[in-house]
This record gives C-alpha cells, structure tokens and sequence, in this order.
C-alpha cells in the first residue's frame, strides 16, 4: 500500500485501523495518531536504548508486552497502549523507577518540567510498597558546568548518548551495575564541550544540574518565549526564560533545518552582558542624562537638521530595525551606509552535524539583503575613510552586540573622528566618548523582528521583555518616533508591522509575513507554497 | 549407541591437556576431515541432525543456530566462545579447558569451517586464570604444530583463535553483552534483532557458542550425527557435564548421558546427601532455574523433562540442599548475586534485584511481615518478561519458586523474628557482648 511515493503499513492502534510510512517505530507512529506512549530513555535525536522500559505496549506478536520506542510497526500488528497489560507494564516501571528515587521535587530544579514527575502522575502508583532505605549514590562536579546528584539519576543513559553520538566527546558513562550504576566521568576528564549542556535538557529528571541555573528559579514561575540565538550566524532556534523581567536560562527549541534540538554553550550561557555593569541604559548627551523621551526628541532634533548622514550599521540588527534605518537613510541625499562586523571566532562542527559558526553575528544576511551585499566590504571601507579624512559630519552609528570591545578599537576610533556622533550601544565604552547622544540600544535577545541566517534562513526573534515593561525605547520604536518627526510616517507599527513594509518595499522580502514565519522561519528564498502537487503533504 | 564420556574420560591423566596426548587419542582427527572433506553446508546438516543442544543455558539448537548466519554477507564472520561460565553452582567449561582444552580447539575448527568463519574469540571468565593459561598454551601449541593459523591443517583455510578475558561481570555470559564487552563498551545486553547471527559483534555476522557445545563437536563427525543422537533422549541428546555441588558426599562434574535421572545423579554420582541427612531441596540447572522440592526430584536431567517439571536443564549446575538448610537464607544469597550482577539498564532489574534482596534480607533478618510473600511475587511479576535479556526473569524464577515451595521457612522467619542462622549469629553476638559485660 502506497501514498504518494511512500509504502505505507497498515495496523491496529488500541482497535482502530491506522496506517504509517513503513519503517516507522510504533511510539512515532503512534504519536502521529495523537495516542502518547510515555518514554524517558528515547530521545528522537539519539539512538535507541530501550532500558527504561516506559513505553511498554501489548502487542498481538508477543505473549510479553514490548516496548514501543525500538519495536517497528508491521502490517497486521495490534498494539494496544491503555490495556490492562500495558497499563500493568507501564504502572510496574514507574514503582521501580521512584523506589530509590529521592522525593526532592521540593528542592530540585527539574521539578515542574521533570518527566519522572509528569509520568508519576499519569501512570505512576499513588504509593510505594518500598519500606527499606532508599540507595545513595554521588552528587559531584562533573565539569565546569554541570553536576551530577546521582540519587535522582535514572540510568536512562541519553547524556551518555549525547556525548558519545552528538558531540562525540564521549565524557560521560556509567559507572557500578544494577541500582548503585550512574553516571559519571572517566577520572581526570570533565566534561566539557561546546555542546554539554545539551545533557542538562535532556536528563529526564534533575539527576544533571547545570550551575548556571542551580537554585536560580522554579520554572513553572519563569516567563516563556519562543526566540533565536544570536551568538553566531547559525541561529539557534531557543527559548528565552524570565523571571521578574530577568533572563534565567536559555534553551534550545527543536528545529530540524537549523539546530535539530540543540544549542551550544556559547550561546546558552552568553546572556550575562544582558546585566553587565558596563550596559549603557540611559541616553546622555556630553553635558547631561537625558531620560527616554526626551532622547528621542533630541534624536530626531538632531536627524532633521542634519544635511547629510552617515550611517554605520551592525550584524546585530533585526531586519525591522535595518529596514527603519533604510527608511531614514534614503530619505536624506547623499547619505552614505556602512558596516561593521565583530571578529571572527573559531568554528566547530560537530559529528551529528550540529554546527558552531566562526561569524559571531546573527544578522549579515539580513543587513546585506537590505543595503546591498557590499555593506560591509566596501560600502564599510568607503565610510571608514570618510571618517578618517573628517569628511563625516553626522553619524548615526550602531553598537549592537554583546562584546565589551563595541565595534572594535578601528571602528571605535574613527566614529570619534566624526564631528557630530549619535551611538546606539548596548555597552558603555570608548566609542561613545563625546557623542553628542548616545542612545541604550537593545541586546540580542531584547529585539523583535527577523534574522537571516548564514543558510539564508529567515527566522523570528522575540524580546525577553515584557510588552510595557522595556527598560528603554528598543530601536524598533525610536526609529519611527524619528521617521513620525520627519514625519516619514504616521504612526508606529509593530515589528511585524515594520515588516509588512520591508516586504513591499524588498523584493527579497516580499514573500514573507511574520505569521508566516511560524516558529521554525523559512529560507528567505522561498517560492511561495503552492497547493501541493502531491497531495495532503503534512 | 552406548554412552562415552568424551570431554573428561581422560582427566587425571598425566599431560591430558597437551597436544601429545590429545593426539595420541586420536584427536583432530575430525578437524582434519571438517577442513578437508566436509561441505560447510553438510557439516551445519550434520550438526543439526545430531540435535545438539546449545549447552550453555539455553539449550538452542546449534545447527539451527549456524544456520541463521547469512551465507552471502561482505563482512567477516566470527565466532565467540562463551567462556564466560558464571552461573551459580557451574564448573564444567572450566574443567574442559583447564584438562582437555584442544576439543574445545577442535570443535572451533569445526565451526569456523561449517559457517566460514576465520576467527573466533574465546571470551573466558576472568577469574579463569589457570584455564586461560592451559587455554593459551593449547592455543600456542595449536598455532606452532600448524593446527590454527593461516593454514589450519594443511587445508589452506585460515583460522584464528584469540582468547578475551573477561572483567568479573556475570552479564557478560549473556550472549550480546559478552558481544559489547569483547568490543571494549561496558557489558551490556543489546536490544534483539538485530540477532548475533546477523549483526554480532563489531557489526559482523556471529555465532555464539558455548565451550562444552563446541566440545561435542569432534565427537558428532566421529560417530555421526544418528548415533549421537541415540545417546539420551532423542529431542535432547549427547553427553553432558552435570556439576553437582552442594550438601552431597563427594561433588564434582559429571559426564553422563542426558536424561540421567536426578536421583541417580545426586545418590549414586555424587555419593548421597551429605553426613546422612535428608534432600530438601534441588537447584538442577545453576541459580536461575526454579527450584525443587524433594518430592519433585524424579525427574530426568534433560532439557524436556525438566521444563515439564516447571524448571530447566539450564547449564546443569545442580545445588543439593540437605534438610538443615534454611530456605530464607538460600534465596537471600542467591538474591544478593543477582542484585549484585544486574547490569542496571533496565529499569524492572536494576530495581527489582535489589528490591528483592531488601524485601529477603529483612525477612531473614527478623523484620519480615506477612505481606512481603505477596510482594515478593508481585515484584517477581513486575520483572518477568519486561527486559532486555533474561537476567531479571533468573532472578524472579528462583524467589517465585522457592518462596512458593518452602513458604513453612519464610512464615517462620516471619513469625520467630528471623532465620534461624541470622538468630544464632545475632544471639551469639549480644550474648557475646553480655559475658563480657
């Protein structure tokens, strides 16, 4: 039986007849069909173990139930997922699992989001027969990072995996057999890789702590929101968690065309400048603070007197803001646009394929569709020139990014060159010295709008901050209070609003709405999708 | 045909464990013509024939094994010699290879020709140390007499044969965790399928042998596969090592035919219950079998009779227990190995086997209830059948069976505040502290 080019198999699913691409494993097939098999070892992104045996299912092909994560489905096979033999299977597991487990849900960081807990619930006995003392086994440092409190550990070995399929470090293993085995590092080799906090996501229960967030929230209290890494041109896909309007912890999102279910450490733990004491906050001109309204006035004072403008832009951009920075630019003759760009990093390519970017900016593609591919090349040395011959003199310049270095010490020095300078900088530091304004500019993971990857990927960004909780005016807002001014518009749009524009204003764009990007994004080249022509396509 | 002893009728012997003297016996004989004159495909007929039965626990049909090896693979194929011999109450592979090591030589030769195989592994019990040193020198001896090697016999096949001791892990005897031992990964049991056969070890087609089945080999081609099966029973037949230990006069393994009753083997082989006592009870096939009682004890010692009497042949380690013995303690050492050899990837066994030494030990130790009889078997059910290899079904068979059929000693340990050992010792020893106060 066929669909399409794939054969598809037909089977019983708790009585009903359901048919899937053959070759899938009945958990998947069945999820498909919206019946959920608990798992804890199977992770869709690691190879199968089948050692917890949650997934437990009766099938018509054994006498003994088998477990739903490695078994295929087969033409002819009937499983059932919510017989008393499965709910039998599943409800021993659970009693075995938290025998020794330490009921700590109180005091552990996985509480809440823990799938030991969430299993426990639907599946689990309400009470354990176990009387005797509970098992103790290690709590340590298993690298910078990361510890183990071993009691919690369920022995379902995906760290293990992870370390040995996805990063290919191989750190991790299990030590001691039967109920004192857990995991652990070989003596003397922490672990520490690019990708190790991976493992922490993906311990189904708080067995793997990572420090960075040990005690810091409860995640149930933690505000969510779905957004991308900007440490480098890959473009993780994350989610930003908050607590109080604070960044806690960054997680990787799934997204198969970018990052598959990871993220690296770079980027998980590159927030902190987010609260550096170097973070410039207030706007000030060289006399005096000014507070976040009168700054955009004075902006746009200054912008509207201007003759001429020079612009130099960042990769750190959203392609909202590039596109509002557009607007202006163009609006004004014989402006000129440059970029700048951080120094490259080192790239790191992993053996599942996951990829570190050396270009540490997640929004070149964006800036070079917008302003041309030369941007940064030539259109950025042509500006450095001006500069340095003090031919400039009014330049609207951005320091976006997370680096305490700004644009670098070249860049820095030459935007002092200019003889009047509006800097937008998410640090304080030299390059704002005698900026006749300098402007708090947004960090990575405070902007709304879009980036383009380096695969040419368009993809969603979203602020950690609140809607009526900024700490200051983002770009995004203080731009078109500029263009209102100069009266290049006539009211303040919301990014996807900005983005309406820049799709009918750029052909590269005109494909694309933000509630089409969904939370995935798509290639910016896209065609846009026609009914299929082979038929119902998922 | 009349039965022969053919693994140990020369043991005690001077130099039985040499190439000489195996020789002088007419040994390699039968390699010599598998090399030379044997089809592959004949010699896995012949073999399957004979039906032999795997002798390492399961009883598998080993021709039939051989057979399931795909013939038009790219890979190398190999064999791996479970030499791994663990189970509780089990001796007889250590006595082939420490006393008579060049059958189980010969039989890999057998077995590589049969199946194509170039080299075979010997994965030995680590503890092993004098049988891997008789091992390596009948391997030594093999290669410099142009037994193995490049050119086994003059044949122009090519044979290899290297020894892989083992770490002290009893998981390692389950065939696919001895597989990702020999390949360097902690011992662990692999899902099934892929089976050994197609994808063993590195990846590779392999068959899984145990030592005495190899040793039956050499024997099948001498007398052929019809006679050998007349030896015993038809569907279980050959020689057999039975290894008796336990409360009898004089243990020691055994070569007899299969099928050999029980009671014979315990009372004429083995010299009778030990210091004139009463049998209590009979492990008959090393821990992992259910056990019986002494009524239960006619029964012959073959792989049919013994699954009918609800227990298996297993690897025919048999553990006689005399009437002086107390169940409760038994099952608690037998409870304490396993819970010390589960490897901890399944869930039901890594914390069933110690659930159950627990739930044991504290009845042996005085604080046992009622309900713990019940929750042994509930527990023994939450493991049977619900992981990767058999290691919690061999730790459920023993607790289910012993605490079912001797439920007198448990209820008594329940009742008079512990086993009857556990109170001499603990009395001795607050009645020790006492005198000296």
């Amino acid at each position: 039986m066929a669909k399409g080019d794939t054969p598809m198999t037909r089977w019983l699913l708790n009585g009903q007849e359901v048919e899937n691409p053959t070759g899938m494993t009945i958990m998947e097939a069945a999820r498909e069909h919206g019946v959920d098999i608990p798992d804890f070892c199977y992770h869709p992104g690691l190879s199968i173990a089948g050692n917890c045996r949650i997934c437990m299912v009766e099938s018509n092909r054994s006498h003994k139930p088998i477990i739903a994560c490695s078994e295929r489905i087969a033409d002819g096979l009937e499983i059932n997922t919510d017989s008393a033999v499965a709910i039998e299977a599943r409800n021993s597991v659970m009693e075995f699992q938290l025998i020794n487990h330490p009921l700590d849900c109180p005091v552990c960081d996985k509480s809440g989001e823990c799938i030991l807990q969430d299993h426990s619930y639907t599946h689990g006995p309400d009470r354990s027969r176990f009387v005797e003392d509970k098992n103790i086994r290690h709590t340590k440092e298993l690298g910078p990072t990361i510890s183990i409190w071993g009691n919690r550990c369920i022995v379902c070995t995906r760290c293990v995996r992870f370390c040995d399929e996805i990063s290919g470090t191989g750190e991790l293993c299990v030590v001691e057999r039967g109920d004192r085995a857990v995991v652990d590092v070989f003596p003397g080799i922490p672990i520490d890789n690019a990708m190790a906090g991976n493992t922490v996501d993906i311990c189904p229960v708080g067995a793997l702590i990572s420090e960075d967030f040990k005690f810091e929230a409860r995640v149930w209290n933690m505000d969510r929101r779905d957004s991308v890494c900007g440490g480098c041109a890959r473009g993780c896909n994350i989610e930003v968690e908050t607590l109080d309007g604070y960044v806690k912890r960054l997680l990787p999102r799934e997204n198969l065309e970018v990052n598959d279910w990871w993220m690296c450490d770079h980027g998980r733990y590159g927030w902190r400048h987010l609260y550096s004491e170097n973070r410039l906050t207030t706007a000030r001109t060289t006399s005096q603070e000014l507070d976040d309204a009168s700054a955009t006035s004075t902006l746009a004072h200054l912008v509207s007197r201007a003759k001429k403008i020079a612009f130099l832009i960042d990769p750190f951009l959203t392609c909202e803001e590039l596109s509002l920075i557009h607007g202006l630019s163009s609006s004004i003759p014989d402006s000129i646009v440059g970029g700048w760009l951080p120094p490259k990093g080192t790239a790191e390519q992993f053996p599942a394929g996951f990829t570190i970017s050396a270009a540490k900016h997640p929004n070149r593609r964006g800036a070079e569709k917008i302003f041309g591919s030369k941007v940064f090349g030539k259109d950025g040395k042509d500006l450095l020139e001006a500069l340095d011959s003090r031919k400039v003199s009014t330049l609207i310049a951005f320091c976006g990014g997370p680096g305490e270095e700004g644009p670098g010490s070249t860049w820095s020095e030459a935007i002092r060159k200019a003889r009047k300078r509006i800097v937008f900088s998410v640090m304080d530091g030299d390059w704002l010295k005698g900026a006749s304004l300098a402007l708090p500019a947004t960090a990575p993971l405070e902007k709304e709008g879009t980036w383009i990857n380096e695969d040419g990927r368009l993809q969603r960004v979203r602020s950690c901050w609140k809607p009526g909780e900024e700490i200051f005016s983002p770009e995004l807002v203080r731009l078109q209070q500029v263009q209102m001014a100069c009266e290049l518009r006539t009211r303040c749009l919301s990014a996807a609003g900005v983005f309406r524009e820049l799709a009918e204003n750029t052909r590269a764009f005109s494909q694309h709405s933000h509630s089409d990007l969904g939370d995935g994004g798509l290639p910016l080249s896209r065609r846009r999708a026609r009914v299929s022509s082979r038929g119902a396509s998922r | 045909m009349r039965f022969k002893k053919i693994c140990t009728q020369h043991i005690g012997k001077k130099n039985c464990h040499t190439l000489a003297f195996y020789k002088k016996q007419g040994g390699y004989k039968q390699a010599a013509s598998a090399l030379k004159k044997w089809d592959p495909d004949d010699l896995i007929e012949e073999v399957k024939a004979s039906n032999l039965r795997g002798r390492g626990g399961a009883g598998f049909p080993t021709g039939v094994k051989w057979a399931f090896v795909p013939k038009d693979s790219k890979k190398p194929k190999y064999l791996v010699v479970n030499a791994d011999e663990s189970e509780p109450g089990t001796f007889k592979d250590r006595l082939i290879m420490e006393k008579n090591p060049h059958i189980l030589l010969e039989g890999i030769i057998i077995c590589c020709k049969a199946v194509a195989i170039e080299h075979a592994y010997i994965y030995i019990r680590g503890e092993f140390v004098f049988a891997t040193e008789r091992l390596q020198q009948a391997i030594d001896e093999a290669y410099k007499a142009g037994i193995l090697g490049n050119n086994c016999l003059r044949s122009g096949i090519k044979i290899d044969v290297t020894i892989h001791r083992g770490a002290g892990a009893y998981i390692c005897g389950e065939e696919t965790g001895m597989l990702t031992s020999l390949e360097g990964y902690r011992g662990e049991p692999k899902l099934k399928p892929p089976f050994p056969a197609v994808e063993g070890v590195f990846g590779c087609p392999t068959v899984v042998n145990n030592v005495e089945t190899l040793a039956n080999l050499p024997f099948i081609l001498e007398v052929g596969a019809k006679a050998y099966r007349s030896i015993g029973p038809e569907k279980s037949p050959g020689p057999k090592l039975f290894c008796v230990s336990g409360h009898v006069e004089k243990p020691g393994t055994f070569e007899l035919p299969m099928g050999i009753p029980l009671r014979t083997l315990i009372d004429k082989h083995a010299g009778g219950v030990w210091k004139g006592r009463k049998l209590k009870a009979v492990i008959p096939g090393g821990t992992s079998a259910h056990v019986l009682t002494a009524a239960e004890c006619d029964v012959a010692m073959d792989i049919e009779s013994l699954a009918a009497a609800g227990t298996m042949l297993g690897s025919a380690g048999i553990i006689v227990m005399d009437d002086s013995t107390c169940m409760v303690d038994a099952l608690l050492n037998v409870m304490r190995f396993y819970h010390h050899e589960s490897c901890g990837q399944c869930t039901p066994c890594r914390e069933g086997t110690g659930w159950l030494e627990k739930i044991v030990q504290r009845i042996a130790h005085g604080e046992g209830r009622m309900e713990d009889l019940d929750l042994v078997h509930d527990v023994c059910d939450r493991m049977l059948g619900k992981t990767i290899c058999a290691l919690a079904d061999a730790a459920a068979f023993p607790a289910q069976s012993i605490v079912t059929k001797f439920s007198d000693d448990f209820v008594a340990a329940i009742e008079n505040g512990g086993s009857p050992a556990w109170k001499r010792r603990h009395l001795s020893t607050v009645g020790g502290g006492a005198s000296h106060g």
